[in-house]
């Protein structure tokens, strides 16, 4: 899986950036995986041009070569990934997003310096900021605590992926029925972890809504058929990392939609049969 | 490696009991598929001992760097977690069987207008071998379709005039014009499809997807499969319930096929007479029966039975409420249209698809079979079309509303596709066509496919894919990258392979159908 692997590899190497010297290695290569060679690659050689080899880069594509070693500015391919995002030529082409500005620096630097293949040259810092902030704390040391505490109340939490920061699922599926206030409640101590809920068909009320209200990391939330009203969505209104709400088949009205339209990471919000339908965007 | 200096208790049950010969003790067996034979077995015993599990997950994970090995396929403490964040958590696959024609449905093919009855040209053919259906034909002769079509939507797609409802949806598609397969006939073709190769005994895509994240719902089946009632009595494509099977991974995974009816799961109802109660207990006295011939025997389809009974147990109070659709509104009906009350119809089964998807059934495959439109095509694919376009569209529209689209992936598309040329008699209005591996077209739409979008492209004549082809592997592949899984890393040992999905022929993701 491709896309996977490089930005892994980018982040390590952003990581590293301190430390390591800047070759052609540790700083360009995770740039063109990140953002060229699943088209200029092993798998396809779009314009017969391949980006994974030092050697490769230098041979150039069908209409020849895209690097003048030592003069960026007549590089096509410098001017390939500083067009305009409109343009037809940019690259990455087919509406990818463009390469950001320190890393368009540090290709810019490699062939002002004569693009070497293993020797050293000036570039200019990473931003570590790239790095996704984790969704959640690391999960691994409460999960046996997450796990036990849910499964004595008929409910699971299960780990969104193996990202140990990605956080954990509340899952009610299997017994949407046992899932109430009370139980919602006895979760506080993990409520750090959980970045989705899952609380459709619950017995989950605006009682409930007090606790979830304060899960700060929660991005998702489903309340679809369930009980609760616009005075409960108003206990969400400090969820500031909440992104989709789903409150279909409820009670909710327009002011339940209104209290929480300001959160600030709000995407998508549901309210399919309840008076405050359609949802204005 | 199982190493008895570290293990003490528990190697001594993977043989057979000191009742045959164990494996182990044959000989010209090589010794990498005796270690594969040993954990196996051992594995899934020590695990079936219900509470033991438990000792040994702390056993495994004293023994360290062994562990996580030991883990990889055992079926309570397999690691479920998908390789990185997910978009979707469900899928609805709607799987048109016997093969749609490319050219009245998504692959608008204007130049063909003109060409009407003229012969393919060879060049374009390539020497490529025919069907005994047609290889016979003197002339092959190009048919144009009789199906008219417009762009639709800021996507400007082009949709069919025979999918007048689908067409509204135009700027949430995203299809694929240029998938290509191996098989040319249906049996091998839809195992393809289905389980990644065209020879019996793989598991499913859905197995797959169950083994490798379980169940949302442990009261329902992870995998389900509804066959739809035909709406013309032509060209019906056999199915059989190979198509859904778990292959060499534990039965468990295999769909539970929901049948038409009031009796959606056979056998499922107390007979008369016989209590709830009286059922638990019963159960329960087989599930003891079972157990001790499972400590006495170790095979691991003996576990399976009693949790297959214990399925069906959960089943009995979980499918009623499932089937019941009293409690939808009445603006259902007007999206999937009046025939989704019919049992068995295939408006029925989107509505159904939508209702296990709410439950949380990972898997629902529906199986439409009747597009295999050899003659009569223009007369039976507007019947087909008819049929399908209207449920189709209610299925994605009410995911829609109820915000369900954004993790559910809907993926629409038969095996192959179907020949330029007219299989039989020519008329503008009627003709036929015959089955084309080398190039067709499918949709997917929701939970973080790219929306709006044509990608691939045919030649003028839909025989050949001129621009960015897409294997049935890559189509897995990205199927399973939008549940979270690494399709390479997905995989259960067997024969001696790490075996998975895609199988071993290079496969990847194809990022252009992702956001
Ligand atoms: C989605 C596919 C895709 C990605 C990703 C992509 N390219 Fe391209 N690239 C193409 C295609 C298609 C062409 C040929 C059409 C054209 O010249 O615009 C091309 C052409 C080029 C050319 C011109 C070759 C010539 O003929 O002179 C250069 C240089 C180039 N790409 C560099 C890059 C770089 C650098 C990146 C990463 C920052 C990148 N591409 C990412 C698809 C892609």
């Amino acid at each position: 899986m491709p896309m996977r692997r490089a930005i892994v590899l980018f982040l390590a190497s952003a990581g590293l950036a301190a430390a390591e010297p800047a070759t052609f290695g540790s700083r360009v290569v995770p740039i063109l995986e990140k953002n060229c060679t699943v088209c200029h690659g092993a798998e396809k050689q779009k314009a017969e041009l391949r980006l994974d080899s030092h050697a490769a880069i230098l041979i150039g594509a069908k209409s020849g070569e895209i690097l003048k070693p030592g003069n960026a500015k007549a590089s096509e391919l410098m001017r390939r990934i500083t067009l305009p995002e409109a343009d037809d030529d940019v690259m990455p082409s087919d509406g990818k997003p463009h390469l950001r500005p320190e890393e368009i620096a540090v290709l810019e630097k490699w062939i002002a310096a004569g693009a070497p293949a293993t020797a050293e040259f000036d570039a200019p810092a990473m931003v570590p900021a790239v790095i996704a902030p984790p969704a959640a704390p690391d999960y691994r040391l409460r999960l046996a605590q997450a796990n036990e505490l849910a499964a004595g109340l008929g409910l699971r939490l299960v780990p969104r992926s193996r990202v140990v920061t990605d956080g954990l699922v509340l899952r009610t599926a299997s017994a949407p029925g046992r899932c109430d206030d009370a139980a919602i409640a006895k979760l506080a101590p993990v409520a750090d972890l959980i970045v989705e809920a899952e609380l459709a068909r619950t017995k989950v009320t605006d009682a409930g809504l007090a606790s979830i209200g304060t899960w700060q990391n929660l991005a998702q939330l489903d309340l679809a058929r369930t009980a609760v009203t616009s005075t409960g969505v108003a206990r969400l209104a400090s969820l500031a990392k909440l992104e989709s709400l789903n409150l279909s088949e409820t009670k909710v009205d327009g002011a339940g939609v209104a209290a929480v339209r300001a959160l600030p990471a709000l995407k998508k919000v549901w309210a399919f049969g309840t008076a405050a339908e359609p949802v204005a965007p | 490696m199982i190493d008895d200096r570290h293990v003490p208790d528990f190697h001594h049950c993977s043989d057979h009991c000191g009742e045959q010969p164990s494996i182990l003790d044959l000989p010209h067996i090589p010794l990498g598929l005796k270690q594969e034979w040993l954990e196996l077995e051992t594995r899934r015993h020590f695990l079936g001992r219900g509470a033991k599990a438990l000792a040994w997950a702390g056993l495994a994970s004293i023994l360290g760097r062994t562990a996580p090995h030991l883990l990889a396929d055992t079926g309570a403490l397999i690691d479920r977690r998908p390789h990185f964040a997910p978009k979707a958590k469900r899928a609805i696959y709607l799987f048109m069987a016997g093969a749609p024609s490319q050219f009245e449905t998504l692959d608008y093919k204007p130049k063909l207008a003109g060409m009407f009855d003229q012969d393919l040209p060879e060049s374009v053919r390539g020497g490529q071998t025919l069907t005994g259906m047609t290889a016979s034909q003197a002339r092959l002769p190009i048919a144009p379709s009789f199906a008219k079509f417009a762009q639709h939507g800021k996507s400007g797609l082009w949709m069919s005039e025979l999918f007048p409802n689908t067409a509204k949806l135009a700027d949430d598609l995203c299809v694929i014009k240029s998938l290509y397969t191996e098989a040319i006939n249906h049996e091998p073709a839809i195992l393809s499809m289905t389980t990644g190769n065209m020879f019996p005994g793989k598991p499913s895509l859905g197995s797959w997807l169950a083994y490798g994240l379980g169940a949302i719902n442990e009261e329902l089946p992870t995998f389900v499969v509804m066959t739809s009632k035909i709406p013309v009595r032509t060209n019906v494509q056999a199915l059989s319930n190979r198509l859904w099977s778990s292959g060499f991974l534990s039965p468990e995974y295999a769909a539970v096929a929901l049948r038409a009816g009031n009796e959606p799961v056979l056998y499922l109802q107390d007979p008369k007479g016989v209590s709830r109660d009286v059922r638990r207990a019963m159960i329960d006295g087989v599930n003891d029966l079972n157990r001790q011939l499972f400590e006495r025997v170790g095979d691991p389809e003996i576990n399976t039975r009693i949790s297959q009974y214990e399925m069906a147990f959960r089943m009995q109070t979980s499918v009623p409420d499932l089937t019941d659709f009293s409690d939808e509104p009445a603006s259902t009906w007007d999206l999937y249209g009046p025939k989704a009350k019919e049992p068995g119809t295939y408006a029925y089964n989107c509505l159904m698809a939508r209702r296990l998807a709410e439950r949380g059934v990972r898997f629902t495959q529906i199986f439409l079979r009747t597009w295999d439109n050899h003659t009569n095509l223009p007369t039976n694919i507007k019947v087909m079309c008819e049929d399908s376009d209207r449920p189709t569209y209610g299925l994605i529209t009410d995911l829609k509303r109820r915000g369900m689209l954004d993790d559910t992936l809907v993926i629409w598309g038969g095996e192959f596709g179907r020949t330029v040329y007219s299989q039989g008699t020519l008329k503008p209005d009627n003709y036929g066509r015959d089955h084309h591996p080398r190039c067709f077209s499918m949709w997917m739409c929701g939970a973080g496919t790219r929306p709006g979008v044509s990608y691939g492209q045919t030649d003028d004549f839909s025989y050949n894919i001129v621009k960015d082809p897409v294997h049935i592997r890559d189509l897995h592949a990205t199927i399973l990258h939008q549940f979270g899984i690494d399709h390479n890393k997905l995989t259960f040992k067997f024969q001696g392979l790490d075996q998975k999905l895609p199988g071993v022929l290079p496969s990847r993701v194809v990022p252009e159908l992702l956001v």
